[in-house]
């Protein structure tokens, strides 16, 4: 069990920066996912710290130890691969037993730790009782069933081994079930690293607003005015000082499914604005809850693209009555609502209270 | 057969009007009076498998033939005496002894064959006394083995780099590998000749002469070296192939890069090693230009299975009984490897094929 730790970690190829000036400190028995779409680096990273990939600059230290330039035998880490488990040229308990018979354990010592693997876990990577796991998309290919049974199974293997864990996935969900924090990366750079409902409820950029959360957070684009936001299709009222924008500024204001109302159901949100009308475009019923697309007006075009302006998703109650194409009027939760600064899309407050 | 298409043609031309003609091609044409080859043609026409198993037995039968029958033939002139050789024929191992009959009314005596002759199996035991044959085997199989197991090793570490990194030059580089197995060998020949008769005082420690002329190094070295390139090829395209999470869980598991080569990556591409041992090893087992010149030919001066066989050539007299007994024996050794490695080889040879 180790702390790692990542100080200006850059990974250059020839003409792309996969990874850049990244810092971040794991501590000792945590369990920290690196999450974002694919190519943002996150893989890179981990393979940094495995020693697969040597950095083009900065350091990593696991358990107080400088390992930058050790190879992967010797940093004391076990990895788990997305494709990869087994040996194919190897029997289970050549495969099960490869790590420890390469580190020169007694015989005596392979078969107890075998059988004890076979018992408990399943996976070969947890035999070396290293310092730190790595886990690189373990999960990938697996069905949603199983995926699903597998998290709750990471997480209670967590708690047992009491190891620290850095765990790769461009599953969102997956890195909101089980870390301890979430380290969010886009094209190299680090965005955001904290606890799960942090990145989801104070999410640092616009990017880490749009990524964690299914499904994601709507946007709207507009500016700060005198007394509140204004966009094309609506305004919002708020006292730009207190949240120390000055009007004029162009801002993204994001709220996400769940904390949109329908009037009649104004009540529920803890500081509605005045409502607005809209029109029922497709809806997804879940089961469980009814995903409502919206749009502000009959002309706004959609496309393939996903959701684009003027275009709003909401969370109903599965009981609520509504029908596609219906007129309906909405109202947003002041208190849950983002502004994003449009250009370099850092937050600027969480609510709009 | 050539009056039979004008038959055919008349038979079917006199017919009766065309739909009944469509009707009897569909009952196979049965009526029609036909040579047994055309109705065999006929049929072959409406089932097309006819056609390709018997293209197959041919082809195969064909090829059997020539490739057997050499062997067949070394073995009936290892097998008949040497003083029967000229009589021998392809199934009469022991020559055919002939007695002359002495014909009537003209003075004239016939030749005529009387029986087989005996035969002789004792030139498969001759080979070994007359010469020490067993040693010149022996020396073979020594630098073939050695050669191969050098060839994998550094073509092994070749094929790792070319195909599993990604670096600078590569292509360059892989170019030159290439360009070097163009070379004829004998173009080497002559320089290589004289570096190894050189005396070089650095290996006088060594080899007890000072040079590599009449030792196994004198073959091993060169031939090494010219099979190299194609054994670099044929593992590049296996090596490049292992998922790189393999390589990658067994170096984080506590091999090294080199390690996990010799663990992981050669065992899952045994076909494409095996491919490369076995081309490698028949090559200089079987080579004849390098094998003949770098030594003088004795036993003892690690002269190969090749100088063996030559040896039976005298000034006077050629022994063909004992060259054809020789040359089965030493044929023996890549038979019984090519037996052994077949299922891999195959695999391996059609592996590489496809996959580029």
């Amino acid at each position: 069990m180790a702390s790692v730790t990542l100080s200006g970690v850059t990974k250059r190829y020839e003409d792309v920066t996969a990874v850049n000036e990244m810092n971040l400190e794991i501590d000792d028995g945590e369990f920290v996912t690196f999450v974002g779409p694919s190519g943002c680096g996150k893989s890179t990273t981990m393979e940094t710290i495995a020693g697969l990939t040597l950095p083009t600059g900065g350091t990593i230290e696991i358990g107080g130890r400088e390992v930058t330039d050790l190879p992967p035998k010797d940093r004391g880490i076990s990895m788990v691969f997305q494709n990869i488990a087994l040996f194919p040229h190897m029997d289970v308990y050549d495969n099960i037993s490869f790590g420890l018979r390469l580190r020169k354990y007694e015989q005596e010592e392979v078969d107890r730790r075998v059988d004890e693997a076979a018992d408990i876990v399943q996976l070969n990577e947890m035999m070396d009782q290293p310092d730190a796991f790595l886990m690189d998309e373990p999960l990938a290919n697996l069905d949603a069933e199983l995926k699903v049974h597998m998290r709750t199974q990471l997480q209670r293997l967590h708690r047992e081994l009491d190891t620290t864990i850095v765990y790769v996935t461009h599953d969102q969900a997956q890195a909101m079930t089980m870390s301890d924090r979430i380290a969010v990366m886009n094209r190299g750079v680090l965005q955001q690293v904290a606890p799960p409902l942090e990145c989801y409820n104070e999410p640092a950029n616009r990017f880490v607003a749009g990524f964690i959360g299914s499904p994601a957070m709507n946007f709207l684009k507009g500016e700060v005015v005198d007394g509140g936001f204004e966009s094309q299709y609506t305004d919002v009222d708020f006292d730009p000082a207190a949240h120390g924008v000055r009007p004029g500024r162009g801002v993204t204001a994001g709220v996400r499914p769940e904390d949109i109302y329908l009037e009649r159901a104004a009540e529920e949100a803890e500081s509605p604005t005045k409502p607005f009308d809209a029109v029922v475009d497709v809806i997804e019923p879940m089961g469980s809850e009814v995903f409502v697309y919206l749009l502000f007006d009959r002309d706004v075009e959609t496309s393939a693209e996903g959701r684009g302006e003027g275009q709003l998703l909401i969370n109903l109650d599965p009981d609520t009555e509504v029908t596609e194409g219906d007129d309906v009027r909405v109202v947003l939760d002041r208190e849950k609502t983002h502004l994003f600064d449009r250009e370099s899309g850092d937050a600027i407050t969480h609510s709009l209270e | 057969m050539s009056d039979r298409p004008v038959a055919d043609g008349g038979s079917t031309a006199d017919g009766d009007p065309t739909v009944e003609m469509a009707e009897q091609a569909e009952r196979d044409e049965p009526d029609l009076d036909r040579g047994v080859f055309e109705a065999w043609a006929a049929k072959a026409i409406s089932n097309p498998n006819r056609a390709y198993r018997a293209t197959f037995y041919v082809a195969t039968i064909f090829f059997l033939v020539t490739t057997l029958f050499p062997f067949y033939w070394l073995f009936v002139i290892a097998m008949t005496p040497r003083n029967a050789l000229s009589t021998t024929g392809v199934l009469t191992p022991g020559g055919t002894p002939r007695a002359a009959v002495d014909l009537p009314l003209i003075d004239a005596a016939l030749s005529v064959p009387v029986g087989l002759g005996p035969i002789n199996p004792g030139s498969f035991v001759d080979i070994f006394q007359t010469l020490p044959f067993h040693r010149y085997v022996f020396n073979s199989f020594l630098i073939a083995t050695v050669a191969t197991v050098a060839v994998l090793f550094v073509g092994s570490l070749a094929g790792y780099v070319f195909g599993r990194l990604d670096f600078r030059g590569r292509n360059p580089l892989l170019l030159l590998v290439l360009v070097t197995s163009f070379f004829p060998p004998a173009a080497f020949f002559i320089p290589l000749n004289r570096l190894f008769n050189a005396n070089v005082d650095v290996l006088r420690p060594l080899i007890s002469a000072g040079s590599l002329y009449n030792t196994p190094y004198a073959i091993f070295i060169p031939l090494s070296a010219i099979f190299l390139p194609l054994a670099i090829f044929i593992l590049m395209t296996f090596y490049s192939q292992i998922p790189d999470g393999l390589e990658d869980a067994a170096r984080v598991e506590g091999t090294t890069r080199i390690g996990a080569l010799f663990r992981v990556i050669v065992p899952l591409s045994a076909p494409g090693v095996a491919t490369a041992g076995v081309l490698t090893f028949i090559s200089v087992y079987n080579e004849y230009f390098f094998s003949s010149l770098m030594t003088d030919g004795q036993p003892g001066n690690w002269a190969p299975m090749l100088e063996g066989t030559l040896r039976f050539q005298g000034e006077f007299e050629v022994l063909y009984n004992l060259m054809a007994a020789s040359s089965i024996v030493a044929v023996l050794p890549v038979a019984i490897l090519v037996v052994v490695a077949q299922e891999k080889i195959v695999s391996g040879l059609t592996t590489g094929a496809v996959k580029e």
